[in-house]
């Protein structure tokens, strides 16, 4: 319950920072924040609480962009041609999800890679050109509802994630995440399961998509499907805590904090320290962000006894 | 209530299972012996739905359960264990437990319920001081018991255990088939792979002899026992006179 209301303050304060102030630099600096928080938890949705990685997010995210730029460019209501970016990254979902996740191994992780370098490079083929705002569009532009939008994102996806980490869905996925033999052998249908998590997944990853979308002047449409976005996803919800509600959260306000602050001063170094970074969170606190600061948290105070087994008679 | 007939399962040129029937009825304890290799995880896996059949029908109560797979199987009431331990090592012993007892024959109501319930099943196998660890910290001894309470979280009637006594001493294995021969008496019928012969004789009430894939006896552990073919295939050949 302190959880909810923490959060449920968090998001009050969110919604009021518009209204506080108008300086653009404070909001596009949290529009991306949420954004990155958005797409981070929607690829843990399903990677984090049910261990199939998708290494092609990016696919999917593309998708919604792409989908709801043109139909919004075309004269369409803003919440339609978001509707259809989401219905056609579900789509693709499903698509890719039904015959691979049948399979155990790299499967899933492959076929998810291939299709967003597939889609990548139709897109730079028909869509070369790049998509930018008419003179009309730029006059009508206002940061307040992009902002509005990227953070219903946030807090749809993460309340998703609570309610993954709280059910008998989410235990389920757990299951799968553990042991996928197990979870079967416990009555667990496990294909229905992870085709439910990668639709929940990959239609929160496009509506990231559309709401990137309605926030750039212009942008290549091949750009939106750049394995950056899939990268940064899964570096980000590392560093903040796989598998945990408020890790991709955390980890995107660090990651676009440091990567801000290094971007200004080293321009491209910022990677290379990601790609340090990551690789000592895995080695160090697998838990990430989050693990570390229980860890802190119980260090300041009292321990916990651990349980003991009884002694042997 | 379980009956299979005509099973077959190769792998590659390896014939695991060839040709086995045998059927087991409602509240017995029945014994699948046999040398190492002989076939008997291969049929555990195939009754599970771990493993597809080549050939021959597996039916539960007159229904044909040889196509569906392994968590239908549990949800018409099949339970299992590992000869290999295998936990949920992240999650708590209780979710372990709790998340079988959400799912299975008949679903708890809610995650509270599953997770008391699954409480209850860690007292009665003696792991209750464990709830909050997280299986993975569990030794092997612990961990095999983790697994006949996940099992019996989900409500099974057909309990299979795959070696449930390997690597437990002497105090603990009678302590399990203790437990075992009560959960029979509340209605769950059991079929166990064990090698330990005093426990088979003292806990089944009939046994089937795999060697090479095949079954080679059938009956009473007393009878089959002392067969001829039974002896031969665990001591080898009587030497000639």
């Amino acid at each position: 319950m302190r959880g909810a209301a923490a959060a449920a303050l968090a998001l009050g304060l969110l919604a009021a920072v518009p209204v506080l102030t108008g300086r653009s630099a404070v909001l596009n600096w949290l529009f991306l924040v949420l954004l990155h928080a958005g797409i981070a938890q929607s690829w843990n949705l399903l990677a984090g609480f049910g261990g199939q990685v998708n290494l092609g997010h990016a696919a999917f995210f593309g998708l919604g962009a792409v989908v709801a730029r043109i139909l919004w460019l075309d004269g369409a209501a803003v919440p339609w041609a978001l509707f259809a970016g989401v219905a056609a990254a579900g789509a693709a979902g499903l698509l890719i999800g039904a015959p691979s996740l049948r399979l155990r191994g790299a499967y899933f992780a492959i076929g998810t890679l291939a299709l967003a370098e597939i889609l990548r490079i139709t897109f730079a083929n028909a869509m070369p050109e790049v998509s930018a705002l008419s003179a009309a569009q730029l006059g009508d532009y206002a940061l307040a509802p992009r902002y509005y939008l990227a953070l219903l994102l946030a807090a749809g996806t993460t309340t998703v994630a609570w309610g993954f980490s709280a059910s008998r869905f989410g235990l389920g996925l757990a299951a799968i995440r553990e042991d996928e033999d197990v979870a079967a052998a416990i009555g667990i249908p496990t294909f229905r399961q992870k085709l439910l998590a990668l639709l929940a997944s990959t239609v929160f990853a496009g509506l990231a998509g559309g709401v990137f979308a309605y926030y750039h002047l212009s942008f290549y449409p091949s750009f939106a499907f750049s394995p950056i976005w899939t990268f940064d996803a899964l570096i980000i919800t590392f560093l903040g805590g796989v598998g945990t509600v408020w890790g991709p959260v955390v980890g995107a306000a660090f990651f676009i904090l440091v990567r801000e602050a290094l971007a200004l001063r080293l321009a491209e170094l910022h990677l290379l320290i990601f790609g340090v970074l990551f690789v000592l969170v895995v080695v160090a606190f697998p838990g990430g962000l989050m693990q570390a600061g229980a860890a802190l948290g119980r260090r300041l105070g009292a321990p916990a006894r651990p349980a003991q087994r009884p002694q042997q008679g | 209530m379980l009956a299979v007939a005509g099973l077959c399962k190769a792998f590659g040129g390896v014939r695991a299972v060839w040709d086995v029937s045998f059927a087991v009825a409602p509240g017995e304890i029945l014994g699948l012996i046999g040398p190492n290799g002989s076939g008997k995880t291969t049929v555990f896996n195939l009754v599970a739905g771990a493993l597809a059949a080549d050939a021959g029908t597996i039916t539960l109560d007159g229904r044909s359960i040889t196509r569906l797979t392994p968590d239908r199987r549990n949800a018409l009431g099949i339970a299992r264990t590992y000869q290999h331990v295998r936990c949920l090592p992240h999650l708590s012993t209780t979710d372990n437990v709790a998340v079988a007892g959400l799912y299975g024959a008949r679903p708890a109501a809610s995650t509270g319920a599953a997770r008391r319930a699954a409480r209850a099943l860690l007292e009665r196998v003696g792991l209750g001081w464990a709830g909050g660890v997280p299986a993975g910290r569990l030794t092997v001894a612990e961990r095999k018991r983790l697994e006949v309470a996940r099992a019996l979280a989900t409500h099974p009637r057909l309990l299979l255990l795959d070696e449930p006594l390997a690597g437990l001493n002497p105090a603990e294995a009678a302590a399990a088939l203790d437990l075992f021969a009560r959960i029979r008496d509340e209605g769950t019928t059991l079929m166990i792979v064990e090698h330990n012969v005093g426990a088979v004789r003292s806990i089944c009430g009939r046994v089937v002899v795999l060697n090479s894939g095949e079954k080679i006896a059938e009956g009473a552990p007393e009878a089959v026992l002392a067969d001829a073919r039974v002896m031969e295939v665990y001591l080898g050949e009587r030497a000639p006179a």
